[in-house]
């Protein structure tokens, strides 16, 4: 194997380009940097190097989720920590390159240091010390509460760059699991680690791999659900962005422990960057063999290739998606049979689907085994959890948390409660069908359990923070507006139901309701999500139950006695 | 090649018995539900079931409680399978209080379909709370629950696939691409046949069979070459001439079904006497 006596050179050569002998300058560019201008700070950067002829390193890294700060950029100058600075614009950039030519970082715009970072794969990058005036990582309020794991490489590392995928202990847990253990071994550590899916059901992982793995069958497959559609949520995209390999290779090896030997990423198509950076991370792991015939030489055949949505929130819908797979329109079917089931997955074949999150916490687990993993988080609860935390919150991010950590430290100590000085109202977790959940509900853990008990979802893990100006009644309308143009009109509760719940929340916002249309409203959210066929008309009145709930009074307010 | 029909393991055809609102019926393991309880006289109301496609789980009238080992759930009796010791209740205050505000849905979306007026009165439901669907330029004359019964006869039976849904979610309707008569139709009528709100309207006049409903489709019809009679689409004909194997004799091809079958009697009985002619001769 050609490919695979190349993995240690390209190792050595990615932690040259992480930790070089000479000044590096990376610049955060994920598509939420690029659209706060990150790609013109990287141009500029650009030119101001080659203008004045330093030998300094200009590269490109992921996103390390702190958005309300982007572009962010990260400096080391060797033997010192890695400085990463914020709120860049390309007037910066002569000001960068002056300092780090003298072996500085501009102290106005730092945000804080890093001496050393545990990528949890047996690779910890010491970068140095020095800076002392620079805050630790430890100390800024956004970073201190979270746990980095799924993140764990996100703005370290290139992701168009395989080598330093590599450096970081990328594949160890794939090489491990194909070489050193069993299928059964694999799923046995995946069951330990308790991992539940990410995709917001939360079904436990292994116990989905165990039941593929039991069906009989010529192929079988695993697909990474990456249609991710909810507005506000953008974990998965940045996932995908900022670490593409970390998600082949929990496919690789949930594709080993299951027996598939094809994997497909479906994925939306309005992520193109996503969907570029995949594409050279399948194409470059192809190179080197980890990726096509008789991988790792065990004989272990598996190749991975991404389908583009067609532009349908309901093909997130596992059913849904398959049937979109297979060229069919986008609409649910009963279940049973399962994905899982012979004769229920793509093509008939028993299919694993999990989400993109799902798959990228598997390496990690293979890695430092399945007991490691589950002390994090809770105990039915285990790992983080990457959430979205966006709308009316002081600092907008990507927060990855424990999962139990609760909404107060979520929205007020890493998001420092609500932006420009109002009072948080409410907060909407899981996406357009989630539940809002009042501030005085916010020592709750987030956890699946907990979620549903106060009538939302974990879903896939969006938090959208509301403040004393939001109108409750006007939320559910534009809740129900999305899902009613969403439903694929396969069954009458989702399609006829949330029309109807529309034109009753219309009427209401208009004060032209009456008091009856209250308890009409309510009981038809309670049958649509009763009585729907699939996960989008059974979460969908999520908003209008919860904000009736909790929210009564704004309801009253707007109705006629 | 439908879900399930694939892979679908070998059912044992092992009978177990399952309780339907306590009753006892037998079944063969892993039937659908819905069908045990239509075989033993216990109606559950239904518009998107044939037994002959694969459970859709579209109109969700079918709700029914089901309890499975100690687990009580409420789901579809049509997507739902008989396993030893399976207890369901059709008419629990739960799935009343549900079924009655779907027929309330249904008779908003198709004020005009007797069927379902029919349908929700034997439950009780005479009146809808929910503004009613009036479209006067509805092919389907405000009659469709869009089950999609037409659209999987028209796929999945015949392969033919000139109909399909347009649009989704509230907006969604069934018709032939671009509402305009479609050449794929073979004008065989069975989406008119298997439409529980009899929505679909068909004429045969002049020769040819006209789908008012589906953009105007015009197929000709074929003339028996025996009576003269008009008895199949023209379109139709061909297909089944095509799929059957072994194809129609070629001396029968032209014949409407009762021509044929007086033709092979009259065939029948020459033959006959033939032989015993030949029998008296030795």
């Amino acid at each position: 194997m050609n490919g695979l006596r190349g993995i240690s050179a390209r190792r050595v050569a990615g932690l040259q380009k992480i930790k070089p002998d000479r000044p590096r300058i990376a610049v955060g560019l994920a598509t939420c940097g690029t659209a706060v201008g990150g790609d013109r700070v990287y141009r500029r950067l650009q030119e101001v190097i080659e203008n004045s002829g330093d030998d300094i390193m200009l590269t490109k890294t992921g996103c390390m989720g702190y958005c309300r700060e982007e572009p962010l950029v990260n400096v080391t100058i060797p033997g010192k920590p890695l400085v990463v600075l914020h709120g860049v614009s390309t007037d910066d950039a002569d000001e960068i390159v002056r300092a780090v030519r003298a072996g500085k970082v501009p102290y106005d715009r730092v945000l804080c240091q890093i001496p050393s970072w545990d990528h949890m794969s047996g690779t910890t990058i010491e970068y140095g010390r020095g800076f002392d005036q620079v805050p630790p990582y430890e100390d800024v309020p956004f970073f201190s509460h979270q746990k980095k794991v799924v993140l764990r490489n996100t703005g370290f590392i290139n992701p168009e760059d395989l080598d330093e995928y590599l450096a970081v202990g990328g594949y160890a847990a794939a090489k491990k699991a194909l070489t050193e253990m069993t299928p059964d071994a694999v799923i046995v550590e995946v069951e330990r680690s308790g991992l539940r899916g990410r995709g917001g059901a939360g079904f436990p992982t292994g116990l989905k791999w165990r039941i593929a793995k039991k069906e009989t069958g010529d192929q079988k497959y695993v697909i990474c659900n990456a249609d991710e559609g909810d507005p506000g949520a953008y974990m998965n995209r940045n996932e995908m962005e900022s670490d593409p390999h970390m998600l082949v290779e929990g496919m690789i090896i949930g594709a080993y422990a299951v027996g598939a030997g094809e994997g497909l990423i479906y994925l939306r198509a309005e992520y193109p960057l996503a969907i570029k950076r995949l594409e050279l991370a399948i194409s470059e792991a192809r190179t080197c063999g980890l990726l096509g015939k008789d991988i790792f030489d065990t004989g272990f055949d598996f190749d991975i290739r991404i389908v583009t949505g067609a532009g349908a929130f309901v093909c997130g819908e596992s059913t849904a998606l398959v049937a979109s797979i297979e060229g069919k329109t986008g609409r649910p079917h009963p279940r049973p049979p399962r994905l899982t089931d012979l004769g229920g997955g793509l093509w008939g074949r028993p299919t694993v689907l999990n989400n993109v999150e799902t798959w990228c916490n598997v390496p990690v687990i293979i890695q430092n085994g399945g007991d490691w993993f589950a002390e994090i988080g809770t105990e039915k609860n285990t790992g983080t959890k990457v959430f979205s935390l966006v709308g009316a919150v002081d600092r907008v991010g990507l927060v990855e948390v424990p999962l139990g950590t609760s909404l107060n430290t979520i929205v007020y100590e890493i998001g420092n409660g609500g932006a420009n000085g109002k009072n948080v109202k409410a907060v909407q977790t899981g996406g357009p069908s989630g539940g809002c959940i009042p501030t005085r509900l916010f020592d709750m853990p987030m956890d699946y359990e907990s979620l549903n008990r106060v009538g939302s979802i974990m879903g896939s893990g969006g938090i959208v923070v509301m403040d004393e100006e939001t109108n409750m009644v006007d939320i559910a309308r534009y809740f129900i507006n999305f899902a009613t143009g969403e439903s694929c009109g396969k069954c009458v509760p989702c399609r006829e139901g949330l029309k109807h719940t529309l034109l009753l929340l219309n009427k209401i916002m208009a004060g032209k309701g009456k008091e009856n249309d209250l308890e009409t409203l309510e009981l038809l959210a309670d049958t649509i999500k009763k009585t729907s066929l699939c996960g989008l008309g059974q979460s969908a009145p999520n908003p209008v139950l919860t904000t009736l709930a909790y929210f009564r009074e704004e309801y009253d307010a707007r109705v006629r006695r | 090649m439908t879900y399930g029909e694939v892979g679908r393991r070998d059912q044992p055809e092992k009978p177990i018995t399952i309780l339907i609102n306590g009753k006892k019926c037998m079944a063969r393991e892993g039937e659908i539900v819905l069908s045990v309880a239509l075989r033993e006289g216990v109606a559950i109301p239904h518009l998107c079931y044939e037994a002959s496609l694969e459970p859709y789980g579209g109109c969700r009238l079918c709700m029914v409680e089901a309890t499975d080992h100690g687990r009580t759930s409420m789901t579809t009796a049509c997507s739902l399978r008989a396993t030893e010791g399976l207890e369901v209740c059709t008419d629990t205050p739960e799935v009343v209080k549900y079924r009655n505000v779907l027929f309330e849905l249904y008779l908003a979306e198709a004020p005009k379909s007797e069927t379902i007026k029919e349908m929700a009165a034997r439950y009780g439901v005479t009146k809808t709370s929910f503004l009613k669907k009036i479209d006067i330029e509805d092919a389907l004359g405000g009659k469709c629950v869009l089950c999609g019964l037409c659209v999987r006869v028209c796929t999945e039976i015949m392969g033919a696939g000139a109909i399909n849904f347009i649009n989704r979610g509230p907006y969604t309707v069934v018709n032939t691409p671009y509402f305009e008569a479609n050449t794929d139709c073979l004008g065989c009528g069975a989406c008119a046949n298997v439409c529980p709100t009899h929505a679909i309207q068909i004429e045969d006049r002049n020769g040819e069979r006209v789908l008012h409903s589906w953009g105007g489709i015009k197929i000709p019809l074929k003339r028996c070459s025996s009576c003269g009679k008009y008895y199949t689409p023209e379109a139709l004909a061909v297909s089944v001439q095509n799929t059957l194997m072994p194809p129609i004799r070629s001396d029968l091809a032209g014949f409407c079904p009762a021509c044929r079958a007086k033709k092979c009697a009259d065939m029948e009985i020459r033959a006959h006497m033939k032989t015993e002619g030949e029998g008296n001769h030795v």
